[in-house]
């Protein structure tokens, strides 16, 4: 997350600032089968991230420490990520609009 | 340090007063990543067109490019502090650890400026 993530985000920053033909070849990494699996990658462990951080500022305030509790959103938090991995690149495909 | 006291045979050596607020700045920006990493991921969503002119015409405008300099301000602070952890629990050769410490920020506040920079200059309309 946060060194291929936050390169990749730099990377794509930068190319616009630089020019549509940096933009361009950031586009053409992206869109190969590697950047594909880079970027859907990239879409699941920001989620992942996101449900355990949330999950452990509940944890923070003191609450869901019952053994059941606990167990259920320790499993539900990474499915929960698949989800929303899944929803993003759902909406993206069904609309048509990839790049 | 001093081998004397008690308290001087430990001060300096820990993260004492220091520890909470590090602590608590890592949670306050896991907040502001995720108000702004909703933003910016249905933004990208709801943008469909990601040709050049489609996406810098989005991102120039104020409010977007704020909260792209905002966003990338908070994950740069979050990511290096979560590597500082990182490094300080797994790296124990206090040399190396000085190192690794050293290059995290040169790298965090290298990308964090680059990022910005590259915003504002299409903010503000530089012909590219």
């Amino acid at each position: 997350m946060a060194l291929v993530g936050l390169g990749i985000f730099v990377w794509w920053l930068g190319a616009m600032g630089s020019g549509p033909e940096a933009y361009e070849t950031f586009v053409w990494a992206m869109t190969t089968p590697v950047g594909y699996i880079v970027m859907v990658g990239l879409t699941w462990a920001f989620f992942t991230h996101m449900m355990s951080g949330l999950r452990h500022f509940v944890l923070d305030i003191g609450a869901g420490y019952e053994l059941d509790t606990n167990r259920l959103w320790s499993m539900l938090s990474p499915v929960i990520a698949i989800i929303l991995t899944v929803a993003v690149w759902g909406f993206i495909l069904v609309r048509g609009g990839a790049v | 340090m001093g081998n004397g006291t008690s308290i001087g045979r430990v001060r300096g050596l820990g993260a004492s007063h220091e520890g909470a607020h590090h602590w608590l700045t890592h949670r306050f920006t896991a907040i502001s990543n995720l108000i702004l990493m909703s933003w910016f991921i249905v933004s990208l969503l709801l943008l469909g067109d990601y040709s050049y002119e489609n996406v810098t015409g989005w991102i120039s405008q104020p409010l977007s490019a704020v909260a792209m300099i905002l966003l990338v301000t908070s994950l740069f602070m979050h990511a290096r502090m979560g590597l500082q952890v990182l490094i300080e629990d797994y790296v124990h050769n206090s040399g190396s650890k000085f190192a690794a410490l050293a290059a995290l920020n040169i790298a965090a506040f290298g990308g964090g400026a680059f990022a910005i920079f590259s915003v504002a200059r299409l903010a503000f309309g530089v012909q590219v």
